[in-house]
């Protein structure tokens, strides 16, 4: 009785509370996937997940809280004013983060890919650029100081309502910036020489210098990519719910699992497994036994797991899991 | 040439080794000087960090009883401080209390501030059988057993929790409560005390949980958004937080962007949350306003007054009126140069130790912030007395009332 009970109120919050949680759940799933497409990407071309690209996302995050603080210090943002600041918020976040992401790539990985090193080194490097840039956001910014960038836009607006629901700015912005995002992400690698040559390398990196691709460039190139909408995440979600030295280890995780649902390697699968991710972490508060919120993630990676076993390569994932 | 160099850098090295050794040895041993032996008295807290402020004000509170103590010259020994980091984790504290505890003069511990860092620090200091005497952690679970090491000048959470609940309930009138732990051993102690006291006042109550993010729970942001959404629509008229300011302010913005706001509800938490960073941790920062805290009476910071104040301020640039639970740090280090006072060997620093564990038991004298005698499970002897509740008002932390 009580455990019928349980579910029941469950789905009875969810029948009453549908488009709020739909729309929160929108909203991490963006930010998933737009990180969740950089570890997708350098899979993709490298084979290697990059366990630094959380920390990536972190760090354009603390970037947007320094521009838009010495920007607008106390005041508060409005009108065109707040579409200015994002567009700068999302254009400087993105650049350090592909700054950085560029500097991971050529300090972490590039001299292992010359030396023909094993994976597990290439693994190893990854964990350690990553405690390195965690530890120096720590050291500069204070170890759990969770920092807000100043409001481009007053915390907490609403947009507009669907029925009682209240949608909020953030949220729209979050889904749109990541729709738009993505969908250039997505043009580049379908679309143009560049995408053709990371597809290639994603395919047979031999075969491919053979055939003139330049392979650093293109490396060079894929992780700047996968760096700016980390970036772009990374201020986004530092607009919600500030950012500190964990931030990345945090979202990284629930990212990377997006990009393993989805079919770790495809582009499409990291936006699609990301979204998925979001919606089923908002949907599932409601029946979190005994109020634990963890549960939602027990949830989520019970999910990961029956999808893998029926899907081993994930949704939209192939048989070689390398498609870029 | 190279040789030649060699002999001139180290005929420099040496001369200026030589001008350097003479003030030092001067300055060990000046003239009239008695043999005092020296020793310290470590301070386990988070220097570093988002609750930096705890470690801070605890430091302050042990160094004026230090130097109160040196300049009274009336002692046979003389103290030092040393800061021990755990920056208020308890995945950090064990490397803090191991520190601690290799310190070969530290005879006994101000701290931890912390419960979390308290409960993993304690096997350290058992050990070692060095007195810990926390101004701060008050889960409940901590003090136990007989002659404990550990020791608090301040009232466990049991104190504090009925008090919230009742304030709740009885004061504010509330009828449906959703109480939340943030998987902490303080936060979900302290949490757990006021479910079961509000549910005993006649309240309906709703337990939930979600794991901190800032002192080793692994939480994720993202999680006190959808958490936010799941209570404004399930819309209780108070919610009480047992947990820490970073997370607070997180879940404060969150519930004022899902319309769930102070001016409707009832929004409370405990002292670990009654921290300023409450107020850089909430986005926008008006979503504290009108917030409720609260703190034991014996966690205030008005006990500092008149001329003591004016001393302490001085001496370490902490001003009295802020610095929370440095009275209690205060009262925990003299108790401590009491023990030593009555402690009766001298031979070793380990013999010093445990006889320091036994001298805390039995130390009785009235501290700046009441009577100070301890237990043997380590609470103080009067561990009752009122709890403070303070509200945010226009972005700072009011005293409010005393209840209980």
């Amino acid at each position: 009785m009580g455990f019928a009970h349980f579910w029941l109120s469950g789905f009875d919050q969810i029948r009453t509370g549908f488009w709020a949680y739909f729309a929160v759940g929108l909203e991490n799933g963006s930010l998933y996937a737009m990180i969740a497409v950089g570890y997708t990407l350098v899979y993709g071309v490298l084979g290697l997940i990059n366990f630094a690209h959380g920390e990536v996302f972190m760090c354009g995050g603390f970037a947007a809280v320094f521009l838009t603080h010495g920007i607008l210090g106390d005041s508060i943002a409005n009108g065109w004013e707040s579409v200015f600041l994002i567009l700068a918020g999302i254009a400087i976040a993105g650049s350090v983060s592909a700054l950085v992401a560029t500097g991971v790539e050529q300090i972490a990985y590039r001299p292992l890919r010359r030396r023909n090193a094993p994976k597990l080194a290439y693994l190893i490097s990854a964990i350690g650029a990553s405690y390195f840039l965690q530890t120096l956001a720590g050291k500069e910014f204070g170890y759990g100081q969770n920092v807000f960038p100043a409001q481009v836009f007053p915390a907490g607006q609403t947009m507009f309502f669907i029925g009682k629901t209240p949608i909020h700015t953030i949220q729209v912005v979050c889904l749109v910036v990541g729709v738009i995002m993505f969908i250039a992400a997505d043009r580049i690698v379908r679309s143009t020489k560049l995408g053709r040559g990371i597809r290639a390398v994603a395919q047979d990196s031999e075969t491919s210098a053979l055939m003139g691709v330049n392979i650093d460039r293109t490396i060079t190139l894929t992780f700047i990519i996968g760096g700016s909408l980390a970036g772009a995440a990374g201020f986004l979600y530092a607009l919600q719910n500030g950012i500190v030295q964990s931030s990345g280890t945090e979202l990284g995780i629930y990212a990377f699992t997006a990009a393993v649902l989805g079919g770790i390697g495809n582009l499409r699968g990291a936006a699609l497994g990301g979204l998925l991710i979001g919606l089923f972490g908002s949907f599932s508060v409601p029946f979190a036994f005994e109020g634990n919120i963890s549960w939602t993630e027990i949830y989520t990676f019970i999910i990961l797991v029956l999808v893998l076993i029926v899907r081993p390569t994930g949704i939209l994932g192939e048989k070689s899991g390398r498609t870029a | 040439m190279k040789l030649r160099w060699n002999k001139t850098v180290a005929l420099a090295s040496i001369g200026a080794l030589a001008m350097t050794a003479i003030p030092l040895v001067a300055g060990s041993a000046p003239s009239g000087a008695s043999s005092k032996p020296t020793y310290v008295i470590g301070v386990q807290g988070p220097f570093t960090g988002a609750d930096s402020d705890y470690g801070d004000y605890d430091y302050a509170g042990v160094e004026f009883a230090v130097s109160q103590a040196n300049a009274s010259g009336k002692y046979p020994f003389t103290l030092t401080t040393e800061k021990f980091d755990d920056q208020g984790s308890s995945t950090v504290a064990p490397g803090a209390a191991q520190k601690a505890v290799g310190t070969k003069t530290l005879v006994a511990i101000v701290g931890p501030a912390f419960s979390g860092a308290s409960q993993v620090s304690y096997q350290y200091y058992h050990a070692a059988n060095i007195a810990e005497v926390s101004p701060s952690a008050t889960a409940v679970a901590l003090a136990s057993g007989t002659n404990s090491s550990f020791l608090r000048t301040v009232a466990d959470d049991s104190v504090q929790g009925s008090a919230d609940a009742t304030y709740l309930v009885k004061t504010k009138g509330v009828k449906n409560l959703t109480v939340i732990g943030d998987e902490s051993f303080y936060g979900a102690g302290l949490a757990k005390v006021v479910a079961t006291q509000a549910k005993a006042l006649g309240a309906k109550v709703t337990t939930k949980s979600i794991a901190n993010i800032n002192e080793g729970g692994g939480g994720n942001a993202g999680a006190y958004s959808t958490l936010a959404t799941s209570l404004a629509q399930s819309d209780p008229s108070a919610i009480f937080y047992g947990g820490y300011a970073p997370e607070f302010g997180l879940l404060l913005g969150d519930l004022a962007s899902d319309g769930y706001t102070t001016s409707k509800h009832v929004i409370m938490s405990g002292d670990g949350s009654n921290d300023p960073a409450l107020l850089t941790s909430t986005s926008p920062a008006t979503a504290a306003n009108g917030s409720f805290l609260s703190e034991s009476a014996t966690g205030k910071v008005s006990y500092f007054t008149g001329k003591l104040a004016t001393e302490f301020t001085k001496l370490t640039g902490v001003k009295a009126a802020v610095a929370i639970y440095a009275a209690q740090s205060y009262d925990g280090a003299n108790a401590i140069i009491k023990a030593l006072v009555a402690d009766k060997a001298t031979s070793s620093i380990a013999t010093l130790r445990s006889e320091t564990v036994a001298s805390l038991h039995n130390v009785s004298f009235t501290g700046v912030t009441g009577p100070i005698a301890f237990q043997s499970d380590g609470n103080l002897k009067v561990d009752k007395g009122s709890v403070q509740i303070s509200e945010v008002k226009k972005g700072k932390i009011k005293l409010l009332t005393s209840v209980g």
